[in-house]
């Protein structure tokens, strides 16, 4: 088992939800209106006049096989356009109830 | 859920939603009613009080005054004058606008039937009327006849005014210099006095002849028969067969004394129309009723009713009300049009997409047709007032939803679906979007708010802006996030681009634009002292001009039509009038322009009514011309007035005359000087000395004085001596001499139904002279005959014939009409002449009129200026969370005034309210630009940009948004300057005001603001880092 942390652009948000239902991956928690920026390029999404953008986060557990299928498609997400921003980090799950 | 998100996700319920608001719109539209101004109820409540046989002086002291002393402690009381004249008083009240009229009647009739005991015992009870326009005819037509002129008044009643009352919302139909059919009884009293009958007699024995009654019943046989006397004139020739009685054994028939006449009465007016003997028919709506659909109405069934008249009748309109009306709403709703075309093509233009260029315009009638429930539910009209309103805000309307759209696109370009697009770029906006509205409605608001005159016409037009804006922007985060989300596409990047697109073309001339203006805005802010300076000179130098630019209150209009009065010697006989009449109408049937030309000399007796607004009298000539359509002539109606004024003045025998070139009372233009004094003779003598010298002003036209010339009088003067010894008393000799030459109305005669009356009277050539009266014959109680010339004198005097009071005091008005200059200007030449004047001490002098209506609706406007300008200093102050920023943002404001005053200058437009209302509009829209650019200058500080380059960033990247919301809406007001048809001179100046103030101040905006931006914010945003530094020291430690 892993955790896949994804942060996305707002603008995203229906993409994602498509991927993690193609993907029959069920179960997932996700916030809305998150703020961040990142460590090295693009533009902040803070959600204020400044940096009007604004992101959404899902953390998701998955079989280790399922990992690097949502890395690739992350990619590819991305790939369409950077400016918008998407971005996954991968943990391990030690134990689960 | 958002209220965009919402849209966006439930399509159906938005686009119904906007459905139902268009359906309940376009029901408003087809209800609303067509007129020249919203509703205005002038504020007046007239007390009008006759008092038979008194003089004006006698009605001044006995009536006017107790009255006025009465009323002037009612409520909310702006004004009293009043008018005394020989045999009725006119107290005016004025009040202010906002007042229950009803209310105010009530108070008045409480206040009146405290003096009615003390008014004299002769006098009748005051009447209360309010004067509404209502009392203004809305049509009037000429009518010819030939051979039916004698029964012209007849034939007219039955086939046209009958039928026509008819119609709902005519108020009421008369008839000026019909003919009335009488049959008049000339007594050759020499005769009379032969056979020693008196007019009374004759008069006593024509009544007794004259009578049908019942007798009572007869029985005969199985039968009852009614017996009835019949007496009655079958025929108005029995009459002069009558019996008078028998001398020496000779029966005296009626025509032995006297002739008897079966004609027309004596005319004391004489109307021609193009020269033809005719009358005039005038309509009258009922107050509330809508001009235009009553008039249509009545032109309507005339067309129909025409057919039935005798072939020699002609009836022509002399004036329409509602062609104006109707002309000007057409040409406006033309405007309306264009304006809407080329809002459409600069948004096409900037934008390059069709779907875009769609959605966007869309909002344009969605938010126009708002302001038409509104109309509907406040009872309102569709006029120039509420049609300019919708002109102004046309090319407002669609800048939010342009925000709106440019984000959204921006997305999509990037890579979202169209849907998320919708929702995530309008949340990024939306609030942004409601603040520069806000701004908007700041300045428009408040005229929702001004009182007086300006504020009954300009209310309306700052509801419409503010609802119409406020929706828009309501659209612009709902209907058109929901319609991008459907009908935007990602465009494919890779696709080969046709040879004519619009990136191919425009782009990169717009490109090309921005560069240009980066480099002009970098060579600015480091040469911020030149620009500043050079910008200063320009303001101070328009200042200077708004010195030489004329002011008037509203502006006029030409409406085609002219009204002249012509005032002969006061006492001068009709008949010398109307000789006279005739050499007039051939001077003016030489202008080619004159269509209908009215004449009427003389005063009908019966228009009673019509002398309160107007003198009428046997020395008085009235005109009504029609000319040939705006677009028909050369000559504007001003010249053509100024053409007949120099043709007029010829005469020696005209004393005064004025010509007025407007009649819907509304658009009033003199100054009038106000003599207050006691001394009716200083007063006059005064007056008359002013008005001479103001003659000589130039461009002072119409002089006229209030108070007319005194007329002479003739007075029987009764010794009471004399007559007590014959035993006679005032009371009969005046009833004998009423009856011997205004006549004795004997007895009716019937014909068809109608009755005619019967005049008994002396022969004209019986009463000419001063000879006449005195040897006219009277009879004493014993039957002795008596010549007036025994038992009394007649002498000739000169009496006012009115005296005018304003607030209690006795006053004189002098008023004149400005030509080819304006009404301030004007105003300050007579007020030159005045100073000069050497008057006596207790007479007060004081400059009024329109002139004062000007001052003080200038005073409202730049009440409301102010009130504008902080409202907008709040909305900024708060949206930029900064004191320092909404300055910058203002700074631009002195520039659309500056441009507001070159382009007057330039059109050679007076200042009016018109065009000071047009540099209030433009507070918010220029702010507006201004906001759009310092708001992206702090957005790129705020990204950690250097302010040198976070300004020319910002300009090039603002230009465009800019440039188009100001040419949306310059071009949007361009149609509403450049108009020249009916009615346009009231709406041109301000299109003009706000094309010049908006197309100056954005060309200025965007150079002067950012400079100033570079002078104030330098110093405290570079401190900002420093700050933070020094708060949070645990860092540094």
């Amino acid at each position: 088992m892993k955790a896949i942390f994804i942060v996305y652009n707002q603008a995203l948000t229906e993409k994602v939800e498509y991927m993690l239902d193609r993907l029959e991956i069920r179960g997932f928690t996700q916030w809305g209106d998150v703020s961040g920026r990142g460590s090295v390029s693009g533009d902040p999404h803070m959600g204020t006049h400044t940096w009007p953008e604004i992101n959404s986060a899902t953390l998701t557990m998955v079989d280790n096989d399922k990992v690097d299928v949502i890395l690739d498609k992350i990619s590819k997400m991305n790939s369409v356009n950077e400016e918008v921003g998407i971005r996954a980090f991968v943990w391990d799950i030690l134990q689960s109830v | 859920m958002s209220i965009y998100g919402s849209a966006v996700k439930k399509p159906i319920t938005t686009i119904m939603v906007f459905m139902a608001v268009i359906v309940f719109g376009i029901y408003s539209l087809i209800n609303l009613p067509v007129d020249i101004y919203p509703e205005i109820e002038f504020p007046a409540i007239t007390v009008y009080t006759t008092y038979p046989g008194a003089s004006a002086s006698d009605i001044e002291i006995n009536v006017s005054k107790p009255i006025e002393d009465a009323l002037n402690t009612v409520d909310k009381l702006k004004e009293i004058t009043s008018v005394s004249r020989d045999n009725y008083s006119v107290v005016t009240l004025e009040f202010e606008y906002e007042v229950d009229l009803s209310e105010a009647a009530n108070d008045i009739r409480d206040a009146i039937s405290l003096v009615e005991d003390y008014l004299p015992e002769d006098a009748e009870k005051p009447m209360i009327f309010k004067f509404n326009s209502s009392m203004i005819p809305i049509l009037m037509f000429a009518v010819t006849a030939e051979e039916s002129y004698e029964g012209i008044e007849k034939i007219l009643d039955e086939k046209i005014i009958n039928p026509l009352n008819r119609i709902d919302g005519i108020g009421s139909i008369s008839l000026m210099g019909t003919p009335i059919r009488e049959v008049s009884v000339d007594i050759n009293p020499r005769k009379l006095e032969a056979y020693n009958l008196s007019v009374e007699q004759i008069g006593g024995i024509l009544k007794a002849e004259n009578l049908n009654m019942p007798s009572g019943n007869i029985k005969m046989g199985q039968m009852d028969y009614p017996l009835r006397v019949e007496g009655e004139f079958e025929h108005s020739d029995y009459i002069k067969n009558i019996v008078l009685g028998n001398y020496n054994g000779q029966v005296i028939y009626l025509k032995d004394v006297a002739e008897v006449r079966d004609s027309i009465k004596d005319m004391t007016i004489d109307e021609k129309i193009n020269g033809v003997q005719g009358l005039r028919l005038m309509i009258n709506k009922q107050s509330g009723a809508n001009t235009v659909k009553v008039a249509e109405e009545i032109n309507e069934k005339l067309e129909e009713l025409k057919k039935d008249l005798p072939a020699d009748i002609q009836m022509q309109t002399i004036f329409d009300t509602s062609t104006f009306i109707k002309g000007s709403i057409s040409n406006l709703t033309e405007t309306l049009m264009y304006a809407l075309l080329f809002v459409t093509l600069v948004v096409l233009l900037f934008l390059g997409r069709w779907r875009a260029t769609f959605i966007i315009v869309l909002t344009i009638p969605i938010s126009l047709i708002v302001s038409f429930i509104f109309l509907h539910i406040t009872g309102s009209s569709i006029n120039i007032i509420s049609l300019s309103a919708l002109s102004i805000a046309i090319g407002m309307v669609v800048d939010d939803a342009i925000v709106v759209l440019e984000n959204i696109a921006k997305h999509i370009d990037r890579g979202a679906s169209p849907r998320e697009a919708a929702i995530y770029a309008t949340n990024e906006v939306w609030l942004a979007v409601i603040v520069t509205t806000l701004t908007v409605v700041a300045v428009f608001f408040p005229m929702t708010m001004i009182s007086g005159m300006t504020g009954i016409m300009f209310r309306e037009l700052g509801w419409i802006v503010t609802i119409t804006v406020v929706t828009s922007t309501l659209a612009a985060i709902t209907l058109t996030p929901m319609l991008s989300s459907k009908m935007l596409k990602l465009q494919d990047k890779d696709a080969p681009q046709k040879k004519f697109s619009f990136d191919k073309i425009l782009l990169p001339q717009f490109d090309k634009l921005d560069n240009w203006y980066g480099r002009v805005l970098n060579w600015s802010i480091h040469n911020k002292w030149k620009v500043t300076i050079s910008a200063l000179l320009l303001f101070v130098a328009s200042l200077f001009l708004a010195g030489s630019l004329g002011t008037e209150f509203m502006p006029e209009s030409d409406e085609g039509r002219l009204t002249i009065a012509v005032e002969l010697q006061s006492g001068t006989r009709m008949e010398r009038s109307v000789q006279l009449a005739r050499q007039i109408d051939s001077i003016i049937n030489k202008y080619p322009e004159a269509l209908i030309i009215s004449t009427s000399a003389g005063a009908d007796e019966n228009g009673g009514m019509m002398s309160m607004f107007r003198a009428s009298g046997s020395n008085i000539i009235n005109y009504v011309i029609k000319l040939k359509d705006v677009e028909d002539r050369e000559r504007s109606v001003w010249d053509i007035a100024e053409s007949i004024r120099s043709e007029l003045a010829v005469f020696p025998e005209i004393v005064n005359f004025n010509i007025e070139t407007s009649n819907s009372g509304m658009t009033s233009n003199t100054v009038d000087v106000e003599i207050f004094g006691y001394d009716i003779d200083k007063t006059t003598y005064l007056a008359n000395e002013l008005s001479d010298k103001i003659k000589q002003i130039e461009g002072a036209r119409n002089v006229e004085i209030s108070r007319e010339e005194s007329k002479p009088e003739l007075r029987i003067e009764l010794d009471r001596e004399k007559m007590a010894s014959v035993g006679m008393n005032t009371a009969s000799v005046a009833t004998a001499m009423y009856n011997r030459v205004a006549g004795l109305t004997a007895t009716k005669f019937r014909e068809e139904g109608e009755e005619y009356d019967v005049v008994i009277r002396f022969k004209e050539e019986f009463r000419q002279s001063i000879t006449d009266i005195e040897n006219t014959a009277l009879f004493t109680p014993t039957g002795k005959i008596i010549r007036l010339g025994e038992i009394g004198v007649v002498k000739e005097y000169w009496t006012p014939p009115n005296i005018e009071h304003k607030r209690r005091e006795r006053l004189v008005t002098i008023s004149v009409t400005p030509y080819k200059t304006s009404l301030g200007e004007l105003a300050n030449s007579i007020q030159l002449v005045i100073d000069k004047a050497d008057r006596p001490k207790d007479v007060m002098i004081n400059v009024g009129g329109a002139y004062e209506d000007q001052m003080e609706s200038f005073a409202d406007l730049g009440l409301l200026f102010l009130l504008s300008l902080i409202l907008v200093y709040i909305v900024m102050a708060s949206q930029f969370e900064s004191l320092k920023m909404p300055f910058i943002i203002m700074m631009s404001i002195p520039f659309a005034i500056t441009g507001v005053l070159f382009a007057l200058w330039i059109t050679n437009t007076t200042i009016s309210s018109i065009s000071a209302l047009g540099i209030i509009m433009l507070v918010g829209i220029v702010v507006k630009n201004a906001i759009v650019l310092v708001d992206y200058i702090n957005l790129m500080r705020d990204r950690g940009i250097d302010l040198d380059e976070a300004i020319v960033i910002s300009g090039k990247s603002r230009l465009r948004p800019v440039l188009m919301t100001a040419l949306t809406t310059i071009l949007g007001m361009l149609p509403l300057a450049m108009s020249t048809g009916e009615g346009s001179e009231i709406w041109s100046p301000m299109g003009i005001s706000v094309i010049g103030g908006l197309v100056f101040s954005t060309v200025i905006t965007m150079v002067i603001v950012p400079v100033f931006y570079r002078f104030m914010a330098h110093k405290g945003e570079r401190d900002k880092k420093q700050i933070v530094r020094t708060k949070f020291k645990f860092m540094d430690m």
